[in-house]
């Protein structure tokens, strides 16, 4: 397995990446339900102070991606797949990625029209986006909520699509994602 | 001289204990006022700023209303003084359920402590020949002592006195129970002052 990609196969920084953010995402939904149900107070405020941390590394993870992206060459759709599946991977692939800065962005002007700072594990204190208003702070709770029932949506049909590569087209569409799989 | 300098600090601390420090200076005998170092008292656009570390990040706040006296005579320091009334239930954090939990009793405590204040009854130059305010910050029922550094402007109206110091919450009992760590809210509070002040009549 080679960093970079290939047109054929993912190298290990995508897939590093890939599975990275999911395990990041899947920690902000567990710590953003657990601050949800406490009142305000030091278990809340450091709850919502990972929940940020991780949110910002995540934001700073998919700008990788991106770039790395297009360093890369990206491997190609199986080629039995048929025109309308290759529009909706194209869709849901983008959407995806769109979420990745949507949801942090949305979290991140959240936190400045509460006034309430955002710094990337104590170490930075990242600029306010917005002045403080609670109009612009519950707009964005929306958005950064609605975001993420959005979120699952896309993620629920991006592995059903990848499940049926692997057990009803039976290629490696799936199998090439997966950490340790060798590239072909 | 020093009797009646004890005196008027008698008279300033009253006032700052009183609903209407301003009101009790301005109703005290014209000869007091003009024995002494001339009258100042607050004007419009006067701000109290206060920046806190939360989480990692400085959040900052303020106190909409306060009352500032200050008496002043760049040649008689001695004579000087300064007075401050802090009405603790004006703070304004932009955030309500944060402001209401600041007000609460393990924090500010605003029930029971309304108001906070500053009472100088004298300035100083310290070594560097800056001007300060030797005196005593009440703050949630704690007195203790605090040296504020003035800078003092003359403007059109008055004087415009600014400046910023440090204090740490926990000196004055601000951080009760689970708010007495400091590992997501800083005991280090900085303060900045900016504050418009208007020559009293007949001061």
């Amino acid at each position: 397995m080679t960093l970079r990609n290939t047109t054929t196969a993912w190298g290990s920084v995508s897939k590093a990446l890939h599975w990275l953010i999911v395990l990041l995402i899947i920690t902000q939904w567990v710590i953003a339900s657990r601050a949800e149900s406490l009142p305000l107070g030091v278990a809340k405020l450091e709850a919502l102070a990972w929940h940020k941390s991780f949110g910002i590394t995540i934001l700073g993870l998919a700008l990788i991606r991106i770039v790395w992206r297009l360093m890369n060459p990206t491997p190609e759709l199986a080629s039995v797949t048929k025109p309308w599946e290759r529009v909706l991977a194209r869709v849901s692939h983008f959407l995806l990625y769109a979420l990745l800065f949507a949801i942090p962005l949305t979290g991140w002007m959240m936190s400045s029209a509460r006034n309430f700072p955002v710094s990337w594990f104590k170490l930075v204190q990242l600029p306010d986006l917005v002045a403080p208003s609670q109009q612009m702070y519950e707009l964005m709770h929306s958005l950064h909520v609605g975001l993420n029932v959005a979120l699952p949506v896309i993620a629920l049909l991006h592995i059903a699509g990848a499940l049926k590569h692997h057990f009803i087209d039976r290629n490696d569409v799936l199998k090439r994602m997966l950490p340790f799989s060798g590239a072909k | 001289m020093t009797n009646y300098l004890s005196a008027l600090a008698a008279l300033l601390v009253a006032g700052g204990a009183s609903a209407e420090p301003a009101a009790k200076l301005a109703a005290a005998p014209a000869g007091t006022h003009l024995a002494g170092a001339p009258h100042y008292h607050q004007g419009p656009g006067s701000t109290l700023t206060f920046t806190f570390d939360q989480a990692g990040a400085a959040s900052q706040g303020s106190f909409k209303q306060f009352t500032t006296d200050l008496a002043f005579d760049e040649q008689n320091l001695a004579g000087s003084s300064l007075d401050v009334k802090v009405q603790i239930s004006s703070l304004d954090t932009q955030d309500k359920d944060r402001d209401q939990t600041l007000a609460g009793a393990d924090l500010f405590d605003v029930q029971k402590f309304p108001d906070a204040t500053f009472v100088a009854s004298s300035l100083a130059r310290n070594a560097n020949g800056k001007v300060e305010a030797a005196g005593k910050l009440t703050l949630r029922g704690v007195t203790r002592d605090l040296r504020i550094p003035l800078v003092i402007k003359p403007t059109a109206t008055g004087l415009e006195l600014t400046g910023e110091t440090s204090i740490n919450r926990l000196d004055y009992g601000i951080g009760q129970g689970e708010w007495k760590s400091t590992e997501w809210v800083g005991d280090t509070v900085k303060l900045n002052y900016k504050v418009a002040l208007i020559k009293a009549a007949g001061g």
